[in-house]
């Protein structure tokens, strides 16, 4: 009988769903009961225990990831509702226009140019180039850019997290190095770098910092959603 | 039903986002070809429909809960990495460590010449 069970309950994507909203819940009332630590991002508590229920249950990953697509198309709306806050942004665009277009492309490119030199120089394939280059863009855009660019969807989703949960430490050092208090820059450098797990943690400093952490954050998705895949074709790693 | 007419704008604009793509050949997303028409349609208007903001809010509020599955995924594909670990290690540590510094570094010399101004 318990054997028959599981694919009783897989027939539906609702078994899928409910685990998703599940672990969800839970992991944010256990990141609230820890006392939101920053190294601690509540989706890496949701997914470890995600991945240990799904291991325990026996369901495949295969088989998951096919009912929780009822959850996953709804990335792409949530992608264009992205368009509302940079609208509200847009004031403080106008503001710091000069510094902020200067910075950023320079800024955002590095981003994704350090990772990939480095991977490149340790013999990293092309395959793991793909899939790591997204490293500093917020996750809606970030599956968009690793689908055009060939990589590994999952592998992009663990670099995001450990590129996300280090930014926030290496911010905290660098400003103290370079003797910066300006919330602006703060803010700006924890979006630009650490995508939305940067930015919930500029939101902790103040309500300015994570305005310009929201701005680094969009800026920096839509200036490599331009810009990155058209740049891997003209250098052609992918075909590599 | 506000939010269901907002949610209808967002799907709308994704799917002119697709449209987009697949007339230009662009290598962009279509969520972001959607975004940056509906920040230009926002401007235009200047201001946020009610019923825009009842569907965006929360979906932008569920974001991480959507793309869970796809995190969830590192997992299983921990063994097809083997060999490939202290490349990926390495990228992100020095990679995110290098760039923190270059942005800081970076904006704070450009905001302070522009304040020289």
């Amino acid at each position: 009988m318990l054997t028959n069970l599981l694919p009783t309950l897989t027939a539906t994507p609702l078994l899928a769903v409910g685990l998703t909203l599940a672990a969800y819940l839970v992991g944010s009332a256990v990141f609230i009961r820890l006392g939101k630590p920053s190294w601690l991002p509540a989706i890496l508590i949701a997914a470890l225990l995600l991945a240990a229920i799904l291991a325990l249950l026996g369901l495949p990953y295969a088989t998951y990831q096919q009912g929780a697509t009822w959850l996953t198309v709804l990335l792409g709306p949530a992608t264009v509702a992205l368009g509302m806050p940079l609208y509200q942004q847009l004031p403080h665009i106008h503001e710091l226009w000069r510094p902020l277009a200067a910075c950023l492309p320079i800024a955002a490119a590095l981003a994704a140019c350090y990772a990939l030199g480095i991977a490149w120089l340790l013999g990293a394939s092309p395959d793991i180039l793909a899939s790591i280059a997204a490293k500093s863009v917020t996750a809606p855009i970030a599956i968009g850019i690793t689908e055009q660019l060939g990589g590994n969807v999952a592998l992009l989703m663990g670099s995001l997290l450990v590129t996300g949960v280090l930014t926030i430490p290496f911010v905290s050092l660098a400003a103290r190095l370079l003797r910066i208090n300006d919330e602006r820059i703060i803010g700006f450098a924890l979006g630009l770098n650490g995508h939305a797990i940067g930015t919930v943690r500029a939101f902790d400093i103040s309500p300015t910092a994570g305005a310009f952490a929201s701005l680094g954050m969009s800026l920096t998705g839509i200036f490599t959603a331009l810009l990155l895949p058209l740049a891997w074709r003209l250098v052609g790693i992918g075909a590599g | 039903m506000p939010a269901l007419n907002g949610l209808l704008w967002l799907i709308s604009y994704w799917l002119i986002g697709e449209v987009v793509i697949h007339f230009s050949g662009l290598p962009i997303s279509s969520g972001v070809v959607g975004m940056l028409l509906l920040c230009t349609t926002l401007a235009v208007i200047g201001r946020v429909p009610a019923s825009l903001a009842a569907a965006a809010q929360p979906l932008i509020a569920l974001l991480a809960m959507l793309i869970m599955p796809g995190v969830v995924g590192v997992f299983f594909i921990l063994n097809e990495l083997a060999g490939q670990w202290l490349a990926i290690v390495a990228a992100l540590l020095l990679g995110t460590l290098l760039s923190v510094f270059t942005t800081l570094w970076l904006l704070t010399r450009l905001m302070g010449r522009s304040h020289a101004d």
